[in-house]
């Protein structure tokens, strides 16, 4: 960890594979956070977009 | 007269985050990597100087940035919800904001005050003390990416 650290673009790109990680983990809580009904609306909503 | 009261706390918490990451971004993408280009006689200036005062401006930022938040989160409703990722968008970036602002207050300045003699240490540990300051400081750069993403995103979703 501290090699990454160490490199300031080695930094920066831990950076975005985290926010990239951090997507993935948003979009799977919130799939588990929601009733049967919720998701249905929510997957209609994201099919009109 | 509530709208106004949630926007004014929005604002002091935006204004405060920016001084607070943008002090965290001047340190590692300025300051630090200066260093080493700056002749010695002329490096007191920066650690006796500049770096203290930015120091005093970036934890204070920090403990802005967290308490104007964390009441912005009462107001709207959202503060429970997000701490317990039941609200995972903005609930990520809450919490890596304060495992950061953590950092700023209970390692980086301790450590900072060693590395630049602000308290008195042993010459041995000025060195130990400035690396563990770096590397948290390079962690909370790390961590300040996400951190961000969510919290625009929150308000402005990417549509991913």
């Amino acid at each position: 960890m501290s090699k990454i650290l160490e490199s300031l673009p080695m930094t920066i790109v831990a950076g975005i594979v985290l926010t990239i990680i951090m997507v993935f983990a948003t979009n799977k809580l919130e799939d588990m956070n929601q009733s049967g009904v919720e998701k249905a609306v929510s997957d209609i909503q994201k099919k009109m977009n | 007269m509530e709208d106004f009261i949630v926007f004014l706390v929005r604002y002091l918490h935006v204004l405060s985050g920016v001084m607070w990451i943008g002090i965290l971004w001047y340190f590692n993408f300025v300051q630090i990597p200066s260093m080493p280009k700056i002749p010695d006689e002329q490096k007191p200036a920066i650690s006796k100087v500049i770096a203290p005062e930015a120091l005093f401006w970036f934890r204070w930022g920090a403990a802005g940035t967290v308490l104007f938040g964390l009441i912005l989160a009462h107001l709207n409703g959202y503060a429970h919800e997000a701490l317990t990722l039941q609200r995972p968008d903005i609930g990520f970036g809450m919490w890596l904001g304060l495992i950061m602002a953590f950092n700023v207050w209970f390692v980086i300045w301790p450590a900072q005050k060693i590395a630049l003699g602000i308290v008195e240490a042993d010459a041995d540990a000025k060195p130990a003390a400035g690396r563990r300051a770096m590397l948290f400081s390079r962690a909370n750069t790390l961590m300040s990416i996400p951190m961000l993403f969510s919290m625009i995103s929150a308000q402005n979703p990417p549509g991913l």
